[in-house]
């Protein structure tokens, strides 16, 4: 019962992403497209909760949409924006952009249709149409909720909280009374234990990187 | 009859339609206790200001008593004629008492009715808006600073758990796994309020001031973020409920005198924990944009600071931004250092044993009477100390802060590690 509300959802967040995504390249003020990409950012991190992924959901708030976008913002908001709204973009930059954007939505289609569930899944019109159907006070006995079709696909692997905290080494009870998917608790363990060594080799990319900046930055005074 | 009742029992029988109506209900009374509190808070300020200072504060909004003498009464003290008219003799205590309140040019109201008077003279002040400012983010902008802390509220817990013949209900507009988190990302959003405010001014001030504003503000998340792990890894868990469920069963995190809270490794643990707490508040206090962090709003830099060409209810949002961070803020700490809800020294279980309603009650009580608590102490400290300097602002922020917190991170490890 609970995927028909986050089915709709989906829909109407992935809906309005796609529309900010759109609006940071079509606004010509700098500002403007700055607040599209946080907009897109914010609606991303909702279609995220909506999976049940919380934890990458607000990760894409704290990290993207609250502290990397405020930096963009603050280096935008130095610039002469009335100047920057009357560039005139030239045509085989846009070819560039035409070709290097392509390539990124080839690589994002074909990752998405490898994934399980991708093709033979339902309709996503009919899944919506069933859904709002749920939703009537009336319609509660006629379906039990192990039927209601998953959103995301019916072929994708279903997360059941109780076993996940039972692979996690919980005992039964606590098992029992999860109610919420453990995302934090997974995604930690699989950083920190599977994927420990490229987590630490990228944390010390990061710091070269911050160390850099930080040279590059810095005025050396003489005296 | 027999059908309404029916029609609701089937409503309230279904799962979504039951969650959707509590939690429409927990977040009406979630947002009116915050707005309750802004007016509240602005009040205690400048009362608290008063006091400190030693002058009287506001007084000047009661209710006059000179009224009655519109009804008939034509002598000078219109409180014999109150007392008369009761028939209560002068020289009773009742008489006395009301002349040691004062009562006797006006109904006192403590200053009170203050707040919502300031309310409406800021309504029906006239709306300026300059003609060189970039209209859409000027009006926006005060959004953007009032809504952030709002929605930041919906995970506070205010009260355990209730279990009705429906479901139960978790007194918590919303459960989430990630409590502190999600706090921290919405109220962090605030930063776009000020920043586009301060932009979208088209002036030098403002834009000065919403550069300190965001600067301040990212500075200080990540010191706030890195203050709380030692107190997450005590708690095994990001939910609040549970966090301050475990801190009614085993001592609250500053208090721990009770339950589990009594072990050797507890009490260990007291000092990291002390740190992140020093920690946590003035981060807490900067992220409010509170004197003496109120750099962005810092008169004798900056004319005015971000705000300085609006008016009106426009600049009265940015205030009540500011006064819903700080509850919000004091929430937070009251929930993750001093038991949220908790009443303490396990009166909750023997109270929740006994009968469910009354002890949410007494836990929403409870968590209120923490909160005003903490607000004083806001309002306190900001009476008490005066406005750091710029860089002092930064180096507290990136060179104090950031390593002490790393630094105790280790150290709680190191505690959880070795004494069990």
């Amino acid at each position: 019962m609970e995927s028909a509300i986050s089915s709709i959802l989906f829909y109407v967040f992935a809906a309005a992403a796609v529309l900010c995504a759109f609006g940071v390249v079509a606004f010509r003020n700098p500002v403007s497209s700055a607040m599209n990409m946080a907009l897109c950012f914010g609606f991303t991190a909702a279609v995220y909760f909506g999976m049940g992924a919380q934890f990458l959901g607000i990760v894409q708030l704290i990290v993207y949409a609250g502290a990397i976008l405020v930096l963009f913002l603050f280096i935008i908001m130095m610039l002469d924006v009335k100047a920057e709204e009357h560039v005139r973009k030239s045509f085989p930059m846009a070819c560039i952009g035409v070709i290097i954007a392509g390539i990124f939505a080839g690589f994002v289609t074909k990752v998405a249709i490898s994934l399980p569930g991708a093709t033979d899944g339902p309709c996503p019109a009919l899944v919506l149409c069933d859904t709002i159907g749920d939703l009537a006070p009336g319609a509660i006995e006629e379906k039990p909720a192990e039927e209601t079709l998953a959103p995301y696909g019916a072929a994708m692997p279903k997360l059941n909280p109780a076993a996940a905290a039972m692979t996690l080494g919980a005992d039964e009870a606590t098992a029992a009374k999860a109610t919420a998917f453990p995302d934090t608790k997974l995604m930690g363990q699989a950083l920190f234990t599977k994927y420990n060594i490229p987590f630490v080799i990228l944390s010390f990319a990061l710091l070269a990187g911050t160390v850099g900046a930080v040279a590059l930055g810095r005025k050396i005074r003489k005296d | 009859m027999n059908t309404i009742i029916q029609w609701c029992d089937s409503v309230l029988s279904n799962e979504i339609w039951f969650y959707l109506l509590t939690t429409v209900i927990k977040l009406v009374l979630i947002f009116a206790v915050i707005l309750a509190f802004v007016v509240l808070s602005v009040w205690i300020e400048r009362r608290v200001a008063g006091w400190i200072q030693d002058r009287p504060g506001p007084n000047r909004a009661g209710i006059p008593l000179f009224l009655l003498k519109r009804f008939g009464s034509k002598e000078k003290q219109p409180l014999k004629n109150v007392l008369h008219f009761f028939g209560i003799p002068e020289n009773s205590w009742i008489a006395n008492l009301c002349k040691w309140l004062r009562l006797e040019g006006e109904i006192p109201t403590f200053g009170l009715m203050q707040p919502c008077l300031d309310g409406g003279k800021l309504f029906l002040k006239q709306e300026l808006t300059p003609s060189y400012v970039r209209k859409v983010y000027f009006t926006i902008a005060p959004m953007l600073v009032l809504g952030p802390p709002m929605v930041a509220a919906a995970v506070i817990p205010f009260a355990s758990t209730v279990s009705t013949c429906y479901g139960e209900i978790s007194m918590c507009v919303a459960n989430l796994g990630i409590g502190p988190l999600w706090i921290f990302a919405i109220s962090g959003l605030s930063v776009y309020g000020l920043s586009l405010a301060g932009w979208s001014s088209n002036s030098k001030y403002p834009f000065l001031g919403g550069l300190r504003a965001s600067a301040q503000l990212i500075s200080y998340e990540v010191a706030m973020g890195l203050s709380v792990i030692p107190l997450l890894m005590m708690f095994g868990t990001l939910n609040l409920q549970d966090i301050v469920q475990y801190q009614a069963d085993n001592g609250w995190t500053l208090l721990p005198f009770w339950g589990e809270g009594l072990t050797l490794q507890r009490w260990a643990l007291y000092a990291p924990i002390a740190i992140s707490f020093i920690i946590f508040v003035t981060c807490v206090f900067a992220e409010a944009n509170r004197t003496p962090f109120d750099m962005a709003e810092c008169e004798t830099d900056l004319v005015g600071g971000y705000h300085t060409e609006y008016s009106s209810m426009k600049f009265a949002s940015f205030f009540m931004g500011e006064y819903a961070a700080m509850v919000v803020g004091s929430a937070l700490v009251v929930t993750l250092f001093f038991g949220g809800w908790s009443i303490g020294f396990g009166a909750d279980a023997a109270l929740a044993a006994w009968c469910d309603w009354v002890a949410v009650l007494c836990q929403f009580l409870m968590f209120l009477i923490k909160l005003v608590a903490f607000i004083f102490f806001f309002v306190w400290v900001r009476w008490t100390l005066p406005r750091f300097r710029w860089d002092q602002v930064m180096k507290l922020g990136w060179l104090v802060f950031l390593e002490v917190a790393i630094a105790n991170i280790f150290l709680a490890a190191a505690i959880m590690y070795f004494i069990k």
